[in-house]
């Protein structure tokens, strides 16, 4: 009896198994498929959709870093991404202490404008937006994407944090408040410690969103020197349309070291992106 | 709690924060409306026109069929997107060991650029070399092949399954994380009567985390009201704007064709129905509340 429900149990689980290598097929040869063809050349790529490349001849994958722009493109993301989200961090925790520890005239109505803009949509004001880029000299500039992807990252940002800072009884900053502590010193010694889990999550979430962000970027930038990755791979593409090879390898260089950066902080990316639809 | 005398503090740390917010979301928000009751080419005179842009826009069949194709998309992507994604936290909560690997890869591509999908997933519906079409001509389904993008037939339902491809796993994982929270004790006693991992689920994890589906609707109806990457690299709403959404069509109107002020009296309209959207469903939430109290 106990062995026919063991032999029941494992075919159960082998079903499980099944399924989930399945479903991980679903995701990953896409994927798997894209470097494959890479390293094949275009006939191949026609020929032998499914076969393995002869060799591994990363000379494509060059031609695309260099003669496509790929590095310039890259060096773009990188600045847009990382001064965007030390910008977030700076002014979403200021805002988030005054918000979380002040009681002051106007400061619900303005932590509800925040939390209105978490609804928002782009297409709600990137017409406009486009304008005061325009008008503020900004565009084909690296601030031309910087300064609305702050605006944008600041309401979710704030929200979040304005929840750590909440957790941090007031009495804690009364009392440095009384032993002559400055407000800042409140904020830069006692604040920021506690809530560097929290800057944590914001940077992750701010800085993938930066680094993907594609309307704005097509839009705002037109000088090829100045474009993020997203709106240069369109560039690349419309100029190689039918370098497969080429484009699969511009593709690849994208994907890889991203997937090497979510295999290395896979649980904080996920609670990064997963905290704000929760909350 | 510092609130006796007038202080200058709290507004000083807000300041920041709230002029490039204010300068980058809150005015071209008001100038977005004010832009749509104006006939505008973006350079030169304005000429109010009162409500002739919202008149126009009620009557333009390709921006009516934008918003059928939003529909359509939405209806997809809740089977596509969240129901997948439910099924596939149900299999990934069942006890089972190597669980966690499978929950860390489902994930793998919501982190990935949507232009990155977009290229590869066009390779993928490629008539000649794609996978879809060579894995049918490998199965002797030859007569199965088509274009997928190409054909106005397949164009919304095939982004529609590029757009599950990205966020099942979004979904699954925030499902999870609500099973995650269901205290042990309610189930224990289900796993030590003998129930089944699939009647557990259905009868008992499915029905304590109402709230998180709930949620997860929203977000997936949001999503796609805003959806623009996949749309604009794969089609940009062709063939014959049948994969024409809100947001390509936006985009035609306001950097193709220049009309500035009708493109904005179509995002206002975006706007309002994204709103009436959230509150009905914020009410919607508080209703279900108040019953659970009851």
């Amino acid at each position: 009896m106990a062995a026919v429900l063991g032999g029941k149990r494992s075919k159960k689980r082998a079903a499980f198994h099944l399924l989930l290598s399945v479903t991980a097929l679903w995701f990953f040869y896409p994927m798997i498929w894209m470097v494959m063809s890479s390293f094949k050349t275009n006939r191949k790529i026609f020929s032998e959709p499914f076969a393995l490349p002869e060799s591994l001849n990363f000379g494509r994958w060059a031609e695309a870093w260099q003669s496509g722009h790929l590095s310039r493109y890259a060096f773009n993301s990188v600045i847009v991404t990382s001064v965007t989200v030390l910008f977030v961090l700076f002014f979403a925790s200021m805002a988030a202490y005054a918000f979380s520890k002040w009681r002051f005239k106007g400061g619900k109505l303005l932590l509800s404008l925040f939390i209105a803009g978490l609804f928002l949509p782009v297409q709600s004001y990137f017409i406009a937006q486009n304008e005061l880029v325009a008008f503020l000299k900004l565009r084909d500039t690296h601030w031309a994407l910087i300064v609305p992807y702050i605006a944008i990252g600041l309401p979710l940002a704030i929200f979040l944090l304005k929840a750590y800072i909440d957790t941090i009884p007031g009495e804690m900053t009364d009392s440095a408040r009384m032993d002559g502590c400055k407000e800042w010193q409140i904020y830069s010694r006692i604040i920021i410690p506690v809530i560097l889990p929290g800057l944590a999550t914001v940077a992750i979430f701010t800085s993938l969103n930066a680094w993907n962000e594609f309307l704005l970027a097509i839009l705002y930038i037109q000088d090829n020197a100045y474009k993020t990755i997203p709106a240069g791979l369109l560039t690349f593409s419309s100029r190689y349309v039918t370098d497969y090879s080429k484009l699969f390898s511009a593709l690849s260089l994208v994907t890889i070291p991203m997937i090497a950066v979510y295999v290395l902080f896979s649980r904080h990316i996920i609670a990064g992106l997963t905290e704000g639809a929760i909350k | 709690m510092n609130s006796r005398k007038f202080s200058l503090v709290p507004y000083l740390f807000t300041a920041p924060a709230l002029t490039v917010f204010a300068l980058m979301v809150l005015l071209p928000l008001a100038m977005t409306v004010v832009y749509s009751f104006m006939d505008w080419k973006g350079y030169g005179a304005m000429t109010p026109v009162g409500l002739d842009n919202y008149a126009r826009a009620l009557a333009d069949p390709i921006y009516l069929k934008s918003y059928r194709n939003v529909a359509v998309y939405i209806a997809l992507t809740i089977v596509l997107e969240v129901a997948v994604g439910l099924a596939m936290a149900g299999l990934i909560s069942a006890r089972l060991r190597g669980a966690a690997y499978y929950r860390t890869a489902f994930f793998t591509p919501v982190m990935l650029p949507m232009v990155v999908v977009g290229y590869l997933w066009i390779f993928v519906y490629n008539p000649e070399f794609g996978l879809v079409n060579s894995l049918l001509r490998l199965a002797g389904l030859e007569a199965w092949t088509r274009v997928w993008l190409g054909d106005p037939k397949t164009a919304l339902i095939a982004i529609s399954i590029v757009s599950g491809w990205v966020f099942a796993g979004f979904y699954m994982t925030i499902f999870y994380m609500a099973i995650q929270r269901i205290p042990r004790e309610i189930y224990e006693t289900a796993y030590v009567d003998g129930v089944g991992e699939f009647r557990l689920f259905w009868k008992i994890k499915v029905p304590l985390i109402r709230g998180m589906i709930g949620v997860s609707l929203l977000l997936c109806i949001m999503g796609a009201f805003q959806g623009f990457d996949l749309f604009y690299i794969m089609t940009n709403g062709g063939p014959y704007h049948a994969t024409e959404i809100v947001t390509t069509y936006l985009v035609k109107v306001v950097f193709q064709r220049m009309n500035v002020g009708y493109g904005a009296a179509l995002a206002v309209i975006l706007t309002l129905i994204v709103i009436v959207i959230g509150v009905l469903f914020s009410l919607l939430r508080r209703k279900e509340r108040n019953e659970l109290e009851y």
